[in-house]
């Protein structure tokens, strides 16, 4: 699992030994309320949820399921109104401001679904950008060490918009790579892709979750949740459906499939051809 | 997050605007230039001032005749009604009375105080060498003169004793006088004859340079006689135009002008109040110098204002491309705040880039001034002194103006919400 050298060691050592059972997220009775006007609005009523180290969750719902306010607050953008959230047996639901930042800088890799790079910024610069908030030892190395996983060690100086948009994808889950996090949390990761680009994304999502990454979802299309090995539905602020993922679709195999119909379309549009 | 991280950063998002940067450069540059100007010509003038004080000794009293200037106007509003306000100004009392004898008995009288008296008739004059003619200033005075005014002569010899006694016509140059009435410029006409109002003089000797005065004129334009002869053969004056007065030191100047006062009062028969009655003018060369000085810092101190604003609408121009910025770059702040920036690290990241504008918009203010001040002294002839404390006030002003007017907008950066900055478009 340890594939970057630039990671903080001492963290590891000093948490108990990884358990199948542990949870490393855990979410108990969280609300958010959110105050429109008048209104109030509860974006989440009481939700529940434990996910253990080493998973690969999908979280899944209709829009204005409260699935992104969740994912907020999992991410540490936000605190909910009550509740507690433990993140690695650290109780993050009442921290501040600076508190929060800190998670997001140790615990926390972000893939957006915007990619979210600076524009301007080399792809090496953007995957640094996190270590150097984390006052991290070894920057350039690690941020190459990310983008060279993530198949893009030959496009370290390109700026972003020099880059497709699978590619910036890419570039976004090497920066959240970088600073080694506990977790990461993708929101819809896929959802400005093409068809293709979206399985390459996949496949490095469930490779960094065989290496041991747990990561998290949250996704509208019920094909890439079957990617995943582990299915989350929330409707109006709450758990509704909780189950693993039978058939799981794997993203190498497909893939190999959509490049051989891509390969021999060509072909088969000469073979129609009358030959003599 | 270290400063230096920030600074790459706040610079990278400097040059990825340069135009904007550019033009937000320019308030601070204007502003600091003038600022740099203002101060070198303030410098200079009072420079000038003081190098004349100090050139004409600061032990200088000068007695003039006639009242004060004070109570002239303080008549003259009294009777003139604006009904009639052709009515001739009311007659002074006493006239000019100044006399060579009042100069000879004060010279004498108080040896404690008045270390020398200089008395002076003086008068434009016609002057003539062969065919050149020029008008200029005679000034007829005794031989404590040179004494008395930090004067010198360098050729030939000043006049004596026995020459005033017997009003002999003869007298000493300056030497524009002597340019103006020769075709080549530093001539010396010592032994020549001259005709002033078609009366030959003798050129006994040649002033030293003295250059220009307080008040800019030239202090060489000047041809100097034996009183006597001024008073009888050239201007046919029975009564003195000045008195130039060398104290012992310059601690004993006031003492000296209350004791010539008194002396005054007393020869003339003054009655009180003084000094509204008194029928004669007393200075220290020091007092003007001072009038002019404070008029050269009046200047000084308006148009520094000038410059202070300018620098303050420089600054709020930083604010206001800084407010921009940190609009346009709303989403920026998002990532940065998602992938661990805290408010600090945003805080800084702005405040860094206000005060590197504003740095090198003074740095480039600074040399802007001084090629300024230097070309002002190379091409207007002007007196300025470009000093070293008003370039790194400069640099700090302009630095603080920078931090100043960039907290605002970098504090509303910092304050911005993770998810409401990733969601602006």
């Amino acid at each position: 699992m340890v594939r970057f050298l630039g990671h903080d060691l001492k963290e590891e050592t000093m948490n108990p030994p990884e358990s199948e059972n542990r949870a490393m997220l855990r979410l108990r009775d969280i609300r958010k309320t959110y105050v429109m006007g008048d209104q109030q609005v509860q974006a989440l009523d009481g939700l529940n949820l434990d996910i253990r180290m080493g998973e690969f969750t999908a979280i899944m719902g209709p829009s204005g399921s409260g699935k992104s306010t969740l994912m907020h607050i999992i991410g540490a953008l936000d605190a909910p109104t009550s509740g507690s959230y433990q993140l690695d047996g650290i109780e993050v639901a009442d921290m501040d401001e600076v508190e929060l930042a800190q998670i997001r800088n140790r615990k926390i890799g972000f893939v957006f679904q915007g990619f979210n790079l600076l524009s301007r910024t080399t792809a090496l610069e953007n995957v640094i950008l996190p270590l150097v908030y984390g006052h991290r030892k070894n920057k350039e190395e690690s941020a190459i060490a990310a983008l060279e996983r993530v198949g893009l060690g030959d496009r370290l100086d390109h700026k972003s918009n020099q880059l497709s948009g699978g590619q910036q994808q890419r570039v976004a889950i090497a920066r959240a790579l970088a600073s080694d996090p506990l977790l990461i949390l993708a929101d819809e990761p896929t959802g400005n892709l093409a068809s293709m680009q979206s399985e390459e994304i996949m496949q490095i999502f469930q490779e960094l979750n065989d290496e041991g990454k747990t990561i998290v979802m949250v996704t509208h299309e019920p094909d890439i949740g079957q990617h995943c090995k582990r299915m989350v539905t929330i409707k109006d602020g709450k758990v509704i459906e909780d189950y693993q993922v039978k058939d799981r679709l794997l993203a190498a195999d497909i893939l190999v499939k959509m490049r051989a119909e891509r390969d021999n379309y060509k072909p088969v549009l000469m073979e129609q051809v009358p030959v003599g | 997050m270290n400063v230096i991280e920030s600074m790459k950063i706040a610079l990278r998002g400097l040059s990825s605007n340069k135009m904007r940067t550019a033009l937000t450069m320019l308030g601070i540059i204007i502003g600091v230039g003038v600022v740099i100007l203002v101060v070198a010509i303030g410098q200079g003038a009072t420079k000038r001032v003081t190098d004349t004080v100090n050139a004409l000794g600061t032990n200088m009293l000068s007695v003039w005749p006639g009242s004060s200037h004070l109570r002239i106007s303080a008549a003259i509003t009294k009777t003139a009604t604006p009904a009639d306000p052709t009515a001739p100004a009311p007659k002074i009392s006493t006239p000019n009375h100044l006399t060579l004898d009042d100069a000879k008995v004060m010279a004498r009288s108080f040896p404690k105080t008045v270390d020398a008296v200089a008395p002076q008739v003086r008068d434009n004059v016609q002057v003539r060498l062969g065919d050149k003619n020029t008008s200029t200033n005679v000034t007829g005075t005794s031989t404590d003169y040179l004494y008395v005014n930090n004067a010198e002569v360098n050729r030939g010899r000043f006049f004596t004793q026995y020459e005033i006694d017997g009003s002999e016509k003869v007298c000493v140059l300056g030497q524009t006088v002597a340019d103006n009435l020769t075709v080549d410029s530093g001539s010396d006409l010592t032994g020549k004859t001259i005709s002033i109002n078609r009366q030959n003089f003798k050129v006994v000797g040649m002033l030293a340079l003295k250059g220009s005065g307080a008040f800019g004129q030239d202090q060489d334009d000047i041809i100097i006689t034996p009183i006597t002869t001024a008073m009888r053969r050239i201007l046919n004056r029975q009564y003195l135009n000045y008195l130039s007065v060398r104290c012992v030191s310059p601690q004993m100047m006031p003492l000296a002008q209350e004791q010539i006062s008194n002396f005054l009062r007393n020869r003339h028969h003054i009655p009180p109040p003084y000094p509204d009655n008194d029928d004669f003018n007393i200075r220290s060369q020091t007092d003007l110098m001072m009038r002019q000085q404070s008029v050269t810092s009046t200047m000084t101190s308006l148009l520094s204002i000038v410059a202070v604003i300018s620098l303050i609408v420089g600054g709020i121009g930083i604010m206001n491309i800084m407010l921009v910025s940190v609009t346009e770059r709303t989403r920026e702040i998002g990532i940065r705040k998602a992938i661990g920036a805290t408010p600090r690290d945003i805080l800084l990241q702005f405040l860094i880039e206000s005060a590197i504008i504003s740095l090198i918009g003074g740095l480039i203010g600074i040399v802007v001034g001084v090629v300024g001040a230097i070309l002002l002294a190379k091409i207007g002839g002007w007196n300025t002194i470009v000093n070293t404390t008003a370039i790194a006030a400069a640099v700090l002003v302009s630095a603080g103006v920078g931090i100043f007017f960039g907290i605002y907008p970098a504090s509303k950066a910092a304050a911005l919400h993770p998810i409401e900055a990733l969601r602006y478009e």
